[in-house]
Formats: C-alpha cells, sequence, structure tokens
C-alpha cells in the first residue's frame, strides 16, 4: 500500500518535470547557431530581388563567418564602392550571391533568445480591423478580400504579415490585418481601399486593374522607375513611370475606341482625347496619346505618375510609393466592394522592451507577495516554496505551450497569465488547507480538495469561453492564456502540488 | 490566563453571531440596493449604465512618447480645451524614477482633426517611432460593447448551470451564484462612483471576477454541505482558508499594481477592478453566502 502510494506520487511529480522541462526547451531552442538575424529588408533593392528576406540568419559573407552585429558591420565596412563588386551572403539555408556598390539595404538584430513572441501592443506593430461598407460580408466575401489583400501586401512587398478572416458574436465578419514592427505609412492605402483602377478615353473604359486586362506590370529595371525631378510650386514634385502589357481584347478595345479619335488641334502629335487613369475614382493621371497609336491594337503601355513633397527626397519617396501602390492594384485588382477600416491600431516598438521588463517585475514581485503571504500562514518555509515553485511553473507552461504554437503574447494574454496564476494560487490554499485538517484520511481530504478545484475549474472555463469571440476576437488572448493556465493548474501542476504537501506534512 | 480570556471572547463572538447571523444580511442588501440605484440613476441621466471609454465608444487614443521632450499637462490641456470637445490626459511614468515616459490623450473626436491639433502643438510631425495610435470607429465600439454584455451574461449563466450541476441544491446553489451577481453590481457601481471609464480590457477583470469570486464560495458551500461535524467549526476553517485565499490575491494584485500602473493603463484597469472585486467578495462570501447557507441549514435541521 505505502509502495503505491510512493509509486502515484513519483507519477505526478514526474508528469509536472516532464512538463516544465518540455516547456523551457519549448521557450529556448537548443539551436547555437551564430549569427544576425535580419530584421527587414527594403523591398524592390538588390537584397530584397536576391531572396534575402526577414528572419533570415546571416552565418557568413564572403569568407568571414559572422557570429555578432559587429562582425556584420565589419563585412561591409568597404561599402560604398567605385564600382560593383560580388558580396556572397552565407545564411543558415542557402547562399545569396549580390553584385553591388553599396551595402546591402537590410537591418539585422541579434538572434532571438527565446521563441516568446509578443504582441503588437507590446513589441509594436500596426492592426487593423476591416470590413465591407455598408454590407455585410459573406464568408466568401471574406476570402476573396483576405485573398486580394494578401496579394496587394506580398506584391507591395510587405512581409511579416497575418491577415485572418475573424467572425463575432453578432456573426459579422471581418478582415484582421496585422503587422508587426514599424508600420508602413501607406497601410490604411493598401488594406482600406477597393482598389478600382480604369483607364478611360473619354467615358469609354479602355482597360481595368486586374489579370483580365493587364498580363503584366514592369516593376524594375528598365521599364519602371523615377525619370524625374522637379522644384513645382515652393515644394519639389517626382515623375515616375512603368510600362504594362493588355491583354489581347484591352488592346483590341483601345484599337476600337481611338479610331474614333481625331488628332489634337494645338499638339498634333496626339490625339484629340487623353488617356485618363483613374484609382477608386480619382484622377490620377492623364496621358497624351500618341498620333502613331491610332487604331493600333498596342498591347505594351506606359503608365505615369507623380508624387509630390516638400524636400526632395520627400517627392522621390512619395513618388516611390505612389508608383508601387498603382502597380500593386494593377496586379491584383479591384474588389467587388467598397472598404472600411473600423479599428486601425499602430503601436510605437519603442516602449516595449521597458514594457515587457516592468511585467516581469510585477510578475515576480506578486509571486514572491503570496509566497510571503502564505508563509505567515502556514509558518512552513517548505510550503510557501512549495506555492512559488507550483505557480513559477504553471507561469513556465503557460509561456512554453504559447511558445510551442506560436501564439504572440499581447497585453490581454498577460493579464490572463496573471488571473490564471491568481487562480492557482487559491486553489493551492484549499488544498493545503483541506490537508490540514487532521479528522480524516489524507488521501480523502486531497480527493474532496481536488473535487472543489474541479468545480471551481468548470466554472472559471465556462466564464471565460465568450470571450473568444466576443468583440472580433481581440480579446481572445486573455482567454487562452486563462484557459491554458487553469487546465495546466488542474491536470498537472495541483496534482504535483497536492504529492508535494503530502510529503511535506508527512515529514 | 490570556488564552481563556480569548477563548472568552470568541466564545462571544460566536454566540453574538449565532443569534445576528441574519440581520448581517442587511448590510449586502443595502450596499446592493445602493449599488443598483448608482446603476439605475446613471442610465437614466446618460442612457447607460457605465461609462465607456473610447475602446467602446469608438474614438482616439495617442500615445505621444515623450523621453526627450517632455509635455507640460496642465499647458497641454489649456489648449486642448478650445479644440477637442471631449478629452481625457493622462500621464505614463517611469516605476523607479517617476519620470515621465508617455503622455495619452484620448478623445472621442477623430483622428484625423486629432492629429493636426496635437502636431501644431508640439510642433512635430507624429509617426510610429514617437507615438502610438489607437482608433476605434463608433460603431465597432458599440458592437464591442454589445458583444462583451452579452458574453458576460453567457459566461454568468454558465456558471451558474455548473454551480447547480456541483451542489444539485437550490438554496447553496443560489447563493452562490447571488453572491457573485452582487460581487459584479458592486463593483461596477463602485467604478461608476469613482469615475472609472470601463474599458474592452476592463471586461475581462469582470469575467474573472466571476471566476474569482466562485472559487471561495465553492470551497465554502462544499465544506458546509459536504463534510460532517460542527456546523461552527466548519464554518470557521472554511474562513480561514477562504480569507487566505481573498488576502494572498488581494496583495498579489495590489502589488502587481503599483508596479504596472505607471506604465500599462490597459493592464492597470484590469488589475484594479479585480481589485474591487476581490473587496467586495470578502463581503459578499463571509456575509451573503454564508448567511444564507447558514440559514437553510439551520430550517433543514429544524
Amino acid at each position: 500500500m505505502a509502495h503505491g502510494g510512493k509509486k502515484q506520487m513519483n507519477w505526478k511529480i514526474w508528469l509536472l518535470i516532464f512538463f516544465v522541462l518540455g516547456s523551457l526547451l519549448a521557450i529556448f531552442p537548443l539551436d547555437f547557431t551564430k549569427g544576425v538575424e535580419i530584421s527587414s529588408v527594403e523591398q524592390n533593392s538588390e537584397a530584397f530581388n536576391q531572396g534575402l528576406r526577414q528572419g533570415m540568419i546571416i552565418i557568413q559573407i564572403d569568407d568571414t563567418p559572422i557570429q555578432s552585429l559587429e562582425d556584420y558591420y565589419a563585412s561591409i565596412s568597404k561599402f560604398p564602392t567605385e564600382e560593383n563588386i560580388k558580396l556572397v551572403i552565407k545564411t543558415k539555408s542557402s547562399n545569396f550571391v549580390l553584385f553591388t556598390n553599396e551595402s546591402p539595404k537590410i537591418t539585422i538584430e541579434e538572434i532571438d533568445t527565446t521563441r516568446i513572441k509578443t504582441g503588437l501592443d507590446l513589441s509594436g506593430g500596426a492592426r487593423a480591423l476591416v470590413k465591407a461598407e455598408n454590407k455585410d460580408l459573406t464568408d466568401n466575401e471574406l476570402k476573396d478580400l483576405i485573398a486580394v489583400s494578401n496579394e496587394r501586401l506580398n506584391v507591395y512587398g510587405l512581409k511579416d504579415i497575418q491577415i485572418k478572416p475573424v467572425k463575432d458574436l453578432g456573426g459579422n465578419n471581418f478582415m484582421l490585418v496585422e503587422i508587426a514592427g514599424s508600420t508602413p505609412t501607406e497601410l490604411e492605402e493598401l488594406i482600406g481601399k477597393q482598389g478600382k483602377f480604369e483607364a478611360k478615353i473619354g467615358d469609354e473604359v479602355v482597360f481595368e486593374g486586374g489579370e483580365k486586362d493587364i498580363t503584366y506590370v514592369a516593376r524594375t529595371g528598365e521599364q519602371s522607375g523615377i525619370y524625374s525631378c522637379d522644384q513645382f510650386e515652393g515644394g519639389h514634385i517626382c515623375n515616375f513611370r512603368f510600362a504594362i502589357t493588355l491583354s489581347e481584347s484591352a488592346a483590341n478595345r483601345h484599337a476600337d475606341i481611338t479610331c474614333n479619335l481625331s488628332t489634337n488641334q494645338s499638339l498634333p502629335q496626339y490625339l484629340e482625347k487623353k488617356l485618363d487613369l483613374y484609382l477608386d475614382e480619382t484622377l490620377v493621371d492623364s496621358l497624351f496619346i500618341g498620333r502613331e497609336l491610332k487604331c493600333s491594337k498596342t498591347t505594351q503601355i506606359q503608365i505615369s505618375g507623380s508624387g509630390q513633397g516638400l524636400t526632395r527626397d520627400e517627392a522621390y519617396e512619395n513618388s516611390v510609393q505612389e508608383m508601387n501602390q498603382l502597380q500593386t492594384v494593377l496586379i491584383s485588382g479591384s474588389l467587388p466592394f467598397k472598404l472600411e477600416i473600423v479599428k486601425l491600431d499602430t503601436i510605437s516598438p519603442l516602449l516595449g522592451d521597458e514594457f515587457i521588463n516592468s511585467i516581469l517585475l510585477a510578475g515576480i514581485s506578486a509571486i514572491i507577495a503570496v509566497g510571503v503571504v502564505v508563509l505567515l500562514r502556514y509558518r512552513k518555509l517548505k510550503l510557501s516554496l512549495a506555492v512559488l515553485l507550483t505557480s513559477l511553473s504553471e507561469v513556465l507552461i503557460i509561456l512554453g505551450v504559447s511558445a510551442l504554437f506560436s501564439r504572440n503574447l499581447d497585453l490581454p494574454a498577460i493579464a490572463g497569465i496573471i488571473a490564471a496564476i491568481g487562480t492557482g494560487v487559491d486553489s493551492q490554499i484549499i488544498i493545503l488547507d483541506e490537508s490540514r485538517i487532521t479528522t480524516i484520511a489524507l488521501k480523502e481530504r486531497i480527493k474532496r480538495a481536488l473535487y472543489i478545484i474541479m468545480g471551481t475549474y468548470l466554472t472559471t472555463l465556462a466564464a471565460l469561453l465568450p470571450l473568444m469571440w466576443a468583440g472580433a476576437g481581440l480579446l481572445k488572448g486573455f482567454a487562452i492564456t486563462t484557459i491554458i493556465g487553469i487546465s495546466t493548474g488542474v491536470f498537472i501542476t495541483r496534482p504535483a502540488f497536492s504529492e508535494i504537501v503530502k510529503k511535506i506534512l508527512k515529514d | 490566563m490570556e488564552h481563556i480570556e480569548e477563548d472568552n471572547s470568541q466564545k462571544k463572538f460566536q454566540n453574538w453571531y449565532n443569534k445576528n447571523y441574519k440581520k448581517l444580511l442587511i448590510i449586502p442588501l443595502i450596499l446592493f440596493i445602493l449599488a443598483v440605484y448608482n446603476l439605475g440613476s446613471s442610465y437614466y441621466s446618460t442612457g447607460d449604465f457605465l461609462q465607456k471609454d473610447i475602446t467602446l465608444t469608438g474614438g482616439t487614443s495617442i500615445t505621444i512618447l515623450t523621453q526627450n521632450e517632455k509635455i507640460n499637462l496642465d499647458e497641454f490641456s489649456e489648449y486642448l480645451n478650445g479644440e477637442l470637445d471631449d478629452f481625457t490626459l493622462r500621464e505614463l511614468s517611469d516605476f523607479g524614477s517617476g519620470n515621465q515616459k508617455a503622455v495619452i490623450l484620448e478623445t472621442v473626436s477623430e483622428l484625423e482633426t486629432v492629429k493636426p491639433t496635437i502636431e501644431e502643438y508640439l510642433g512635430y510631425a507624429l509617426n510610429s517611432e514617437n507615438s502610438s495610435v489607437e482608433s476605434t470607429g463608433s460603431s465597432l465600439g458599440e458592437s464591442f460593447y454589445t458583444q462583451l454584455r452579452i458574453a458576460i451574461l453567457i459566461s454568468f449563466i454558465f456558471m451558474a448551470l455548473i454551480v447547480f450541476f456541483i451542489f444539485r441544491n437550490f438554496v447553496p446553489s443560489f447563493a452562490v451564484v447571488i453572491s457573485a451577481f452582487a460581487d459584479i453590481i458592486m463593483t461596477l457601481a463602485l467604478m461608476n462612483f469613482l469615475g472609472m471609464k470601463l474599458s474592452s480590457a476592463g471586461i475581462t477583470a469582470i469575467l474573472m471576477i466571476i471566476g474569482y469570486s466562485v472559487d471561495s464560495d465553492i470551497m465554502l458551500t462544499n465544506r458546509l454541505l459536504k463534510q460532517h461535524g460542527n456546523t461552527d467549526k466548519k464554518l470557521k476553517e472554511a474562513f480561514k482558508t477562504g480569507i487566505t485565499m481573498n488576502i494572498t490575491s488581494i496583495i498579489a494584485l495590489s502589488v502587481a499594481l503599483i508596479i504596472i500602473q505607471s506604465f500599462s493603463i490597459v493592464l492597470q484597469q484590469i488589475f484594479t477592478i479585480i481589485l474591487i472585486g476581490l473587496g467586495f467578495d470578502v463581503l459578499n462570501t463571509w456575509i451573503t453566502n454564508v448567511s444564507i447557507l447558514k440559514w437553510h441549514m439551520e430550517e433543514k435541521n429544524k
């Protein structure tokens, strides 16, 4: 009998140890690769075009192993050079060869030491909740919206983006877009716009955005770029142009429509009407149509536009942005409905680290405070330590499970951890007190404690469930970490805790 | 000698308590009526039981990081008075030094009108490096509020069903449920009274109150109903356990609140609401719930 009891005790405590070790492994990867991690890659740069992406780990440049940020900066200190030179960047998985005269347009950081990911509200980033204007999205429309938005953001060159459908308790469909790191200023334009592009001559539509009319959009090389910058009304203006290829049907339409046009009287080298480019019903640009294009089934069209700014740099930057946006909607096409951004949060990454430190400080202080109260009440250091260890292992397991499933820990999630630890401590106190009642057998007492705990577990679980859906799921993190926490408590840590308590009380 | 005196006073208290425990119910009853009155009059004057912040009404919250250039709150507030209709200004500061880290402006106005106003005062443009912006459309805010209210309602019903299922005994289950209900109503009323505005994150705290509240109630009911022995003795033991639970939670949360309050408005509200709830839970567990339960057991034993 005593033997059996001992065996059981081992089993429960081993289970706890197993989970704690597993969580530690999930949080701290056993990957001793030395290198630096790419934190961002400038879109359309040489580095980007050669395939370097965010999250890759650089381990070697040319023949120099890269183990630290210093190594990296030393190895690219030769730039800028007079002429393009060959640069071989070796990452964990492959080699990239760049021919360049300037340092790669990437930013780097030390490799993350843990797999714990923090949410946008801690680490910075942008989050947008999008719905259709004046209509309810069906499941299929939402799927289309997400596909188009994904394509747009990818074509635009934004990475580390998550787009997912969310449904709330009211049955409304939303698209949730989350972008980690610093926020692109053009985000609103990219996800909040219908993206309806039309090229018209007079009132007649020649072609629209999307693959039906446009088979190719030039984005690099000679056929795409900024070609001039000028002073303009006290500011600067930069002009961009890029080539597109029209489908045959669009080319036919072009021929038919231009056949009916006569020559421009004041500028005889052009036709009388212009090709007007509209984006979401606003005129972006008007292009003269060369006389020689009359009735021609032209498939090559040059699209142009401009960006303005107070300084030349700003104008250049804006112009690049405008060009990118236009190219993006030409490729991805239009959505069949107008969109509305109902919630847009952009969180600065600057306070993130301090924030996490103060949360850690708060958490550790709270657990120590619990330890002190338990010590004062029960006057047994061992019991107090057992409570401390149990609570800490609950935190570890919650973090481990979150890391394992790559769940981002946001503020509600952290509040959830604290809430779970709070109820955990409550249950431990119930176990402690139940085990001290000496009128009935210890085993019976602990069984009863577990009965109470099961009851409170189920009620808390039930209380949390609606939060998984309410409010477009933005508070889901709270529900999830609390549920992981209290489940861990009931099935793993508390059974072990009661075994430990049994042992301490027997001594 | 001293020991006997202590025993005597305990006995005296025991006798007094056994005679008067029903009358004690008046205390939570009065508080409950006051709370309902507070919520009701708030509903009457504003059309809602509670004051909500912009996460539930829609609006804009801008956090301006001020590590490099401190903002004088009084001057800023005076300037904004002429520009925005309805706003609140708060300050985040470093826990150790108390230095200003950021200023948070919350307003129901739209971002498009707020941003230029602030930029004009600051003299520089706001971007994702020097500020954080959260904006919620008013229709979304309202739908959040509706849904989160439904969430609380569903949670409460689930909880009640499980409590009834566990004890399968009407009066004791009812006592647990009514205590949790009183906890929530009293907490909401006190928040109103203190002028706190409920945020969407605050609603998670209310859900947690349901959880915490039921914890001690289930323990109490279980001890009293399912264990043999003298009711008074069982009650005393249950009280010891329950009050330890409450005190540890209150102390742990207070410590966390002190550290976090200068830094996160979201966590600050969550912890404050749970703390208020735990305070009322002491009252409702050890007066409301105990008195109803004891009454019920005595009636049954007659």
